[in-house]
C-alpha cells in the first residue's frame, strides 16, 4: 500500500537532511511504527506521505498514487491525525466533523458515532475552543476515521493521553487492523508499538537504523540481558547489558570482578532497551 | 466541487454569525442606510406634500393634485400650523392676486423649487400634455447628498466583503486547519472559491439591504451589482492577503487601510475635482465603481456605459489578480 524508495527532505533545501535516505515498504492492513525520539524526523516522513510537505527527492506511492503528483481524490482514502490538534475552536464538536465530512465524495461515518468512539459523546454541543488539550486531540483523532480510510496516519496518537484514554485510543487502533486498514504509526511509546505494530523502524537522526517485527526483535535480543545490581564507588548501581555483545560482556566480567553483586538476573529485553542497543540512543 | 464550496461558506457564515466583530460587518450596511435615512428625513418620497386652504381655488388644487399631495385645511392659520411641524409640509397661501409660497425652513431646496415650479406652471396656464414629462423628471431627480451617501455606503460595504475573508483566513490560520483541508479531498482552487464567497455575497446582501431601506429599489439592480461585484474583486484579493499576512484580525483590519485610502481619494476625486482633472482617479476602480453607480442611481444609466466601466474594473483588477493570486495561492500551500 504504501511504497518509500530513497527519501530525503530538507527544510532548509541544502543539505542539512532531517529525513535522509529512508526506505521502506507497508502492506495492506499492516500496522507499520516509525519509533523514534523527537525530532528524528518522524512527522517529517509522515508529512511527505500524506501530501502535506512536498516530496523533494526519492519515489514514494501511497495506495497506487504517486506523492509527486497527488491528485485531491487519493485523500478520499487517507485519514490523517495530527501531533498537534487541529480543529476549528469556533465550532462545536460535532460541527466540526460534520462539515469535514462534506469534503469528502465517499461515505463517511456518522460524527455522533465517532464521538462516542472516542468519549466525547457527551461533548458534542461544546465547543472545541473549550475543550481541553487531550479532548481536542481525541477529536482530531476522531476525524481521521470520518471517511473510513484505507490508509491511516497516526502522529503521536496517544502522547499527552492519560493512561486510561491512550487505552481506548488503541483499542480503536486494533480494531481498525482488524477491517484492514493500513496504518502508518509515528511514537515515541515503545509499549504502544509493541503491542500494536506488526513491524516497527527504529528512526534516529533522520535516518532508519532497522526495521523488524517487535517479536523477531525480542527473539534476536531475547533473554540475552541481565540487571545487575552492585555496590559501587557511590552506592547501589543498576545496569542492564547484553551477554551477546562483546562490550556488555566485558563489562559484566568487570563489574563481577571488582565489585560485590547484590542481585543478576536474566530477563528479556524491553523494545526500548533494543532501541538503545541498536542506536546508542534514548527515546526522549 | 460545488458541494465542497458550499461547505466552505457555510462554515464560515456559521461562525460569523457567533462573534460580535464579525456580527457587527454583518448589520453595517443596514446601519449605513438606516442612518442615511435619518440624516436625510423625506427625502425616500418624492413627492411633494403641499398644505392649502380648503375651498379657495378648487382648480389650482386640482391642478396640483396632478404632481403633489395636496392636505386641505379650514383657513391660513391652520395651514401654518401644519408647515410648522418637523416634517417636510410646503403652505401655499394667498396673498393678494396672486399666492405665495409659506415654508419653515428646514426643508430641502429642492422641494421648495420644485413647488415653486408646480404653481408657476398652474399659473402660466401649462396644460397637462405639455409639461407633466418635465415635471415628473424633475420630481424624480434625487437629491445629491442622499444619492452621494448611498453610493459611498455601497461601495464600502463591498469592502467589507473582503474583511470578512480576511477574518476567516486568520481562524483558519489560528486553528491551524489549513492542513486539515491539505489533507482532504477538496483542491485548492475549491477551498479558495469557498472562501471567497462571502466576499460576493456580502456585496450583494449589503447593496440591496441599502438600495431598499433608502427607497432606491426601483433603480437598475443588475448594472448596480454588476459594478459592484466587479470592484469587489479587488477587496476580496486584499482580504486574502491580509488574513495570509497577518495572525491577528486587529492588525489585519489596520491594513485595511490599503483600500480605504485610494476609495476615499476616489470618491472625493469623482466629486470634487473638475472636469479636466478627473484623470488623477482614473487608475482607481472604486472611481468607475462611483461613477457607474451615480448613473444607476439617477436612473440615467446606459448598458453601454456600464459595461464600459465594468470592463475597465475588471481589467485593473486583472492586472492585480496576477499580482497576487501567486500568493494566495503559495500561502495555502504545503511546506
Ligand atoms: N517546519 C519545519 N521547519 C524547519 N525544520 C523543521 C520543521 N519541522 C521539523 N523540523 C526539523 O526537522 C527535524 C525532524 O522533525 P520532525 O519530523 O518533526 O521530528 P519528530 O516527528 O520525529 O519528532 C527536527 O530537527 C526538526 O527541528
Ligand atoms: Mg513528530
Amino acid at each position: 500500500m504504501i511504497k518509500v524508495k530513497n527519501l530525503y527532505h530538507s527544510y532548509s533545501r541544502d543539505e542539512r537532511y532531517a529525513v535522509k535516505d529512508v526506505s521502506f515498504e507497508i502492506e495492506k492492513g499492516e500496522i507499520f511504527g516509525f519509533l523514534g525520539p523527537s525530532g528524528a524526523g518522524k512527522s517529517t516522513t509522515q508529512g511527505i506521505l500524506s501530501g502535506l510537505l512536498r516530496l523533494q527527492k526519492g519515489e514514494v506511492t501511497v495506495a497506487g498514487y504517486n506523492v509527486k503528483k497527488i491528485s485531491n481524490k487519493m485523500f478520499n482514502q487517507i485519514g490523517m491525525s495530527f501531533e498537534q490538534s487541529n480543529v476549528y475552536n469556533k465550532l462545536t464538536a460535532r460541527e466540526n466533523l460534520a462539515f469535514y465530512r462534506k469534503l469528502f465524495d465517499v461515505e463517511t461515518r456518522d460524527p455522533d458515532e465517532l464521538l462516542e468512539l472516542v468519549g466525547l459523546a457527551d461533548k458534542a454541543k461544546v465547543k472545541a475552543g473549550e475543550f481541553s488539550k487531550g479532548m481536542k486531540h481525541r477529536l482530531t483523532f476522531a476525524r481521521s476515521m470520518i471517511n473510513n480510510p484505507s490508509i491511516w496516519f497516526l502522529d503521536e496518537p496517544t502522547t499527552g493521553l492519560d493512561p486510561a484514554i491512550a487505552a481506548t485510543i488503541k483499542d480503536i487502533i486494533w480494531d481498525q487492523k482488524k477491517r484492514e486498514v493500513t496504518t502508518f504509526l509515528t511514537t515515541h511509546n515503545m509499549f504502544i508499538a509493541d503491542e500494536l505494530c506488526n513491524r516497527v523502524a527504529f528512526i534516529v537522526d533522520g535516518e532508519v537504523r532497522l526495521i523488524d517485527s517487535p517479536r523477531s526483535l525480542k527473539l534476536q535480543y531475547g533473554s540475552r540481558f541481565v540487571d545487575i545490581e552492585y555496590i559501587g564507588g557511590n552506592g547501589l548501581v543498576k545496569e542492564s547489558l547484553s551477554t551477546v555483545d562483546d562490550k556488555d560482556r566485558a563489562r559484566i566480567k568487570h563489574i563481577i570482578d571488582n565489585n560485590e553483586i547484590q542481585t543478576m538476573h536474566t530477563k528479556e529485553a524491553t523494545l526500548e532497551e533494543i532501541f538503545i542497543k541498536v542506536t546508542g540512543r534514548g527515546l526522549i | 466541487m460545488l458541494k465542497k464550496i458550499t461547505a466552505v461558506f457555510l462554515r464560515d457564515l456559521k461562525v460569523n454569525t457567533r462573534e460580535m466583530i464579525s456580527i457587527y460587518i454583518l448589520v453595517v450596511p443596514v446601519l449605513f442606510a438606516i442612518f442615511i435615512n435619518l440624516l436625510t428625513p423625506g427625502i425616500n418620497d418624492t413627492t411633494v406634500r403641499l398644505a392649502m386652504i380648503d375651498g379657495d381655488n378648487p382648480a389650482q388644487v386640482e391642478y396640483l393634485e396632478n404632481f403633489a399631495n395636496v392636505s386641505l385645511f379650514k383657513n391660513a392659520a391652520d395651514v401654518e400650523e401644519r408647515v410648522g411641524r418637523r416634517d417636510n409640509f410646503i403652505g401655499i397661501l394667498p396673498e393678494g392676486d396672486g399666492y405665495y409660497i409659506f415654508k419653515q425652513g428646514n426643508e430641502p431646496e429642492y422641494l421648495i423649487d420644485f413647488t415653486k415650479l408646480l404653481k408657476t406652471l398652474f399659473e402660466t396656464g401649462a396644460s397637462l400634455g405639455d409639461s407633466a414629462a418635465e415635471i415628473v423628471e424633475f420630481g424624480r431627480e434625487t437629491p445629491p447628498l442622499k444619492k452621494m451617501l448611498v453610493n459611498i455606503s455601497i461601495l464600502f460595504s463591498s469592502v467589507l466583503g473582503g474583511m470578512m475573508i480576511t477574518l476567516n483566513v486568520v481562524e483558519e490560520k489560528a486553528d491551524n486547519t489549513i492542513s486539515a483541508m491539505n489533507v482532504s479531498p477538496i483542491s485548492r482552487t475549491g477551498f479558495i472559491l469557498g472562501k471567497s464567497l462571502m466576499g460576493v455575497t456580502m456585496p450583494i446582501y449589503g447593496s440591496l439591504a441599502i438600495l431598499l431601506i433608502t427607497g432606491y429599489g426601483g433603480v437598475n439592480v443588475a448594472q448596480m451589482l454588476l459594478l459592484i461585484l466587479s470592484a469587489a474583486i479587488l477587496s476580496m484579493m486584499i482580504g486574502f492577503i491580509e488574513g495570509l499576512n497577518n495572525d491577528d484580525m486587529m492588525t489585519a483590519a489596520g491594513s485595511f487601510k490599503l483600500v480605504f485610502m485610494p476609495l476615499a481619494g476616489a470618491i472625493a476625486a469623482a466629486e470634487a475635482l473638475s472636469e479636466k482633472w478627473q484623470w488623477v482617479a482614473w487608475w482607481v476602480p472604486y472611481y468607475w465603481a462611483y461613477k457607474g453607480n451615480d448613473s444607476v442611481l439617477s436612473q440615467s444609466s446606459t448598458w453601454g456605459q456600464i459595461l464600459l466601466y465594468t470592463g475597465i474594473i475588471l481589467g485593473m483588477c486583472g492586472l492585480v489578480y496576477l499580482i497576487l493570486a501567486p500568493r494566495i495561492r503559495a500561502g495555502l500551500e504545503k511546506g
